[in-house]
Parts: C-alpha cells; structure tokens; sequence
C-alpha cells in the first residue's frame, strides 16, 4: 500500500486528523507508519493553521499494535541523526522517538480510540493529551503475553497519568480494558456508545480544543509537563 | 517468624497473620536477596496478614548491632528499611496476600509488592500516626506513588483503617474476593503470575521503578538502556507461538 493511502492527513478546519489507514492490518504498525505519524506530527505543530491535531485509524480498530508479520522498512534510515547513538534496531525503538515528539507537541493533541487500541497503538494513547473512545474499545497492553517487553516510555508516562497501582493490571499482567474502565481510572477522559463515528461524535470536544488559545494552552501544557519533574520551587520559577 | 513454603517456581512467605518482629524482617530481607539469585523461582507471595510490628521486636540483627545509638534507632538502616529495600530490589514478579488484618508495617510490605490481592473481610491501614509514632519505612514514598496524594494523606494522617471494597475503589488493591474463595483464588492468580513470562515482568519492572524518580529525557534514555542490554530467551517462544496459533509456554527466561 502507498504512503498516500496507508496514512491520510485531513483538516476539518483547524482541526488537523492525522488517519491511519490499513483497515486490513487492523492499522497494525511497521516503522514506516511510525515515521509517517512522527513527520506528520512535526509538520502539524509547525502549521499556524492547525489549532488541534487528533490521531485515529480507519476500519474497524484505532490501531491493533506492532505489525508483527512487517519486512524491513522501506527508504532511507529514519534514525540517521538521532542524538542518542545507540544501536535502537527496527520498529518500535523507533516509537519512542516518535511518541516523545507527539507528546512535546504545544498543541493541543487527541485519540480516538475504537476497535482494538493495543501496544503500540495504545503508547501513542499515552503521549496524548487527551483519549476519547467507544465504550467497546479494546485497550492496553498486552505485549506481555508474547514476551514482547515494551522499552518506548509508557513506564514514564502511565504512573503519571494514573498511578503506579495501575501499572500492574496494564502493563505486568498485559490485561486490557473496554471504555468504561479505562474512563473509571481517569485514562480516557470521554466515553462514546459502542459503534458510534468517533470522529463525528467527538467532533463538539475537538472543535472546542482548536478553539481554545494557543499560547495559553501551550504555555500551560509545557509548565504542567515541565512541573512533572520538577520540586514546587522549581516548578515555580519555571518559564517555558 | 517468617513461614516459608516452595511450591515449584513460586515462594510463598508470611507472618502467619502474628505481629511482625526482627527476625521475621531480617529473614524476608535474607530470603529475598537469596530468591533474586535462584533461577527456578518465578514468583514471590508474600502474606501480608498481619497487626503490623510487635510491641516488642527483639533483637536487632546483629549485622546491624553497631549501628544502634543507646536507646534510639538512630539514623538507620532500619532493619525494616533493610526488608523494604531488598523486597523493591527483587525485580521478578511479587504479590502481597491480604487477608484479615494488614496493618503498619505490614501494609509497607504489601505497598512495595507489585500486585495486592485481597480478602473480602480484610482491613488495611496505618494506625502508627494514631500510636505517636512515625513510620520511616518509606511508607510515606511508596503510597503516594501508588494511590496518588490525596488518599495517601488520609491514610497515613488520619491512621483510618479502609475494608477491602474501599482499598479497591481507590486502587490499593487489585482484585478483591470472598474469603471462602480467597485462598483457591490467590493460588490460581499465583499460577497464572507465575506462568507468564516473566523476565518480560523484570524488564517492564527495572523500567517503572527507577522511572518514577526520573526526569522524561533521562527516562527515556534508560529505557534504551535498558532495552540494549537485557535479553528475553522467552520472547522467542511468544513469537513462535502466535505464529503457531498456540498459547505460548514460557520459561521465566
């Protein structure tokens, strides 16, 4: 499938939908769609004319993971000029990276999580703002269940968003949650009806981000992030 | 006193549901470090059942003798601390058994295991603040990284004790059950633990903790670490088996 096609990039007025769009991988993973989401990432919190940038995927799941049946990557090496030197490997050392640009995007950032919202999928969920889904989304982490340990800062990110109790259930016994328990533990901040278009029933929350001002909201994103590491008098003094 | 029993790869210890004294901490310490290093052991459980520290604890660990100050404590190591720190050194999966009472120092013993499953008729809580005393086992770093400030606060301020159902509202604990199925319930998620890969366990672990006291760039960083220098022998099987359609069977390797 072409880059075209797999991922589309669509703008519904300052809203800036960035879709995957392997409906017959279940929107499965492989490091050119890793680079893909990081390049569109980028290109989108440099675009005065997008206000919000919302991360979903076609067909019938968000995202079902790393495609584990993936070849080698196509093109040229997307991890030439890294700054860590370390010899990452293929695919999901890569997501790391790519998560950590989508997390430091100033914009206000969204998924739309329906279907199967899994592994890498579900790492993504967690360098957003914001998670909104259907109530009969499969989510979390179960790369456990396949020894397929994950390295891409979900240990950073879910003590923080949640708690560290909520890393046992997610992340060492690999068991997923359908919407409404991962509304209960405060992961998803909006809950949707079972089938329900996300993009359209979502769309009064996502229009309502775009609208809200830009400096202030990435000036206040960038001290909350910043505080996350910081003592209270440092946190004070902090001037992003 | 520690009870010890080995059941394949799990290692099941306890209090026997007594107060807790210097030679049962000094044994958990001593069997947690021995367990780290022995391969065959898959999993650690830990009963947790238990009033919290003994009015008196007896004798220091000799090991630490000269480190007691006439008449205090001193600035430590606590023989406690000693326990807490090997239990949260111990990267191979732990699960904290609470049933009945799981009080003081008891509940710092199930905060630093990494999953706590408990009976319905349990009551768990901290009344040390309620005694005058102070609890310098890291209690008060552990609970708030668990639960978040805000009940850690009103457990360890207000010395309240919580029943099961509330210590799994507010995520303490992972699952609760009936205490007539607890027992067949707490070995059947013992099994299960046990069964998973769980050097995949160690690994999501060595990440999560050292994490929590990590900047995002240095936390990163050390995931790649991480991931360049540990090997998993089982995630070859994980992916043999979801090619084979079969459920997987891992050696904890």
């Amino acid at each position: 499938m072409s880059e075209a096609s797999a991922f589309l990039v669509e703008d519904d007025g300052p809203v800036r939908h960035l879709v995957l769009n392997r409906p017959d991988k279940l929107n499965a993973l492989d490091l050119d769609q890793h680079v893909r989401i990081k390049s569109a990432v980028e290109a989108a919190s440099e675009d005065e004319t997008v206000r919000a940038i919302v991360l979903s995927g076609n067909g019938r799941a968000f995202c079902a993971g790393d495609d584990l049946s993936a070849g080698a990557p196509s093109g040229p090496d997307p991890l030439i000029g890294r700054r860590v030197d370390l010899d990452l490997g293929a695919g999901p050392a890569f997501l790391l990276e790519s998560a950590a640009v989508l997390r430091a995007c100033p914009k206000p950032t969204a998924v739309l999580l329906h279907g199967h919202a899994l592994g890498s999928g579900y790492d993504y969920s967690l360098s957003c703002d914001f998670r909104l889904a259907t109530e009969n989304v499969n989510y979390g982490d179960p790369r456990i269940h396949r020894a397929l340990w994950a390295a891409e800062g979900w240990s950073y990110k879910l003590p923080r968003l949640l708690n560290q109790a909520a890393v046992a259930p997610i992340a060492y016994l690999g068991e997923t949650m359908d919407g409404q328990t991962a509304y209960d533990r405060g992961l998803v901040h909006r809950l949707y009806p079972p089938g329900a278009n996300l993009r359209t029933a979502a769309k009064p929350f996502l229009d309502a981000l775009a609208a809200l001002d830009p400096t202030a909201y990435a000036e206040t994103k960038a001290r909350l992030l910043a505080s996350l590491d910081l003592d209270f008098n440092q946190a004070l003094a902090y001037s992003p | 006193m520690l009870h010890q029993q080995r059941d394949g790869p799990i290692m099941r210890m306890g209090f026997g549901g007594k107060p807790i004294d210097y030679a049962a901490v000094e044994a958990l310490r001593a069997a947690a470090l021995e367990l780290a290093d022995d391969p065959e052991v898959r999993l650690l459980v830990l009963d947790c059942g238990s009033p919290g520290a003994a009015d008196d604890m007896g004798p220091w660990p000799s090991r630490l003798a000269h480190r007691r100050p006439q008449g205090s404590h001193g600035p430590g190591p606590l023989p406690e601390q000693e326990a807490i720190k090997a239990l949260r050194a111990f990267m191979k999966p732990t699960l904290a058994l609470l049933g009945g009472a799981v009080s003081g120092l008891a509940l710092d013993f199930a905060c630093v295991c990494d999953v706590r499953f408990a009976s319905s008729t349990a009551m768990i809580g901290d009344p040390r603040i309620l005694q005058g005393r102070a609890a310098a086992t890291g209690i008060c770093y552990l609970l708030p990284k668990l639960i978040g400030q805000s009940q850690a606060m009103r457990l360890l301020l207000l010395g309240e004790a919580i029943d099961a159902a509330e210590a799994h509202r507010i995520g303490l604990v992972y699952e609760v059950v009936a205490e007539d199925e607890f027992e067949e319930r707490a070995s059947a998620l013992a099994g299960q633990l046990a069964s998973l890969p769980t050097r995949a366990w160690e690994v999501h672990k060595l990440q999560v903790l050292p994490q929590l006291d990590l900047p995002f760039d240095a936390a990163m960083v050390h995931s790649l670490g991480v991931r360049q220098t540990h090997v998993i022998e089982d995630r070859l099987e994980g992916m043999q088996a979801w090619r084979e359609r079969r459920p997987p069977a891992f050696k904890g390797r």
